[in-house]
């Protein structure tokens, strides 16, 4: 014969809706499902951009090479930043956030003042994401 | 750079920017709506209903990006400016 505790723990052990910490665990599991599907993004957006600036520096020499790096590091900061909004959604925020529309036009103006750095090449570096993400929506199942 | 063309480009990049953000924005809301709705529904799918939410803002907000660069470019690199 199972005593009351017993029988109240077998209940909360099968019932979601009983059991607080399964509800905080499915919470983190949820979270860090979004978490990895940004380090995927992050990995294969940190390759694309190691093979582009290292093609780039071989056939365009270094200043195209370093305008490529700082577009694809502001295209990766972008990136976060919206991610940071997205992940804020619902919970302690009501809109995503467009703080990170700011990024295009800091590199534009950076790219536009100094001369060590190409417009063009800075462009198409923060556009590095973008083959990232696609890969990325692909391959999800 | 004549007036002309100043005057042009300053209304061209205040079109490219405002044109161009209209789309993404009415895109963007609807989506934000749909997946918080999809998060209170279901709470166990909320990490896939992020994920998804994010590669489509990315996607949707690039298109504001380029209106964006658009009209910084006209209005600080301008290539008719001679």
């Amino acid at each position: 014969m199972l005593m009351a505790s017993e029988i109240v723990e077998d209940c909360a052990s099968h019932d979601p809706l009983l059991d607080i910490d399964s509800s905080d665990s499915s919470s983190a599991v949820r979270s860090d499902e979004y978490l990895e599907l940004q380090f995927r993004v992050f990995r294969l957006t940190f390759l694309l951009t190691f093979f582009s600036v290292g093609l780039s520096g071989f056939f365009w020499g270094i200043q195209v090479s370093a305008s490529l790096l700082f577009g694809a590091l502001s295209g990766i900061l972008y990136f976060r930043l919206l991610a940071r909004g997205i992940g804020k959604l619902g919970t302690t925020s009501k809109m995503v956030g467009k703080v990170q529309l700011l990024v295009p036009v800091v590199l534009v103006l950076t790219s536009s003042r100094f001369p060590q750095l190409d417009l063009i090449p800075a462009l198409l570096g923060f556009l590095l994401y973008k083959p990232a993400l696609i890969i990325q929506f692909l391959s999800m199942p | 750079m004549d007036s002309i063309t100043t005057a042009a480009s300053v209304v061209a990049a205040g079109l490219a920017v405002g044109l161009g953000a209209i789309g993404p924005g009415i895109g963007q809301g609807s989506a934000a709506q749909g997946a918080v709705e999809g998060i209170a529904r279901q709470p166990e799918a909320e990490g896939k209903i992020r994920g998804t939410l994010l590669l489509s803002f990315a996607f949707m907000e690039s298109l504001t990006i380029y209106g964006l660069v658009v009209a910084l470019v006209l209005l600080f690199a301008n290539p008719f400016a001679g």
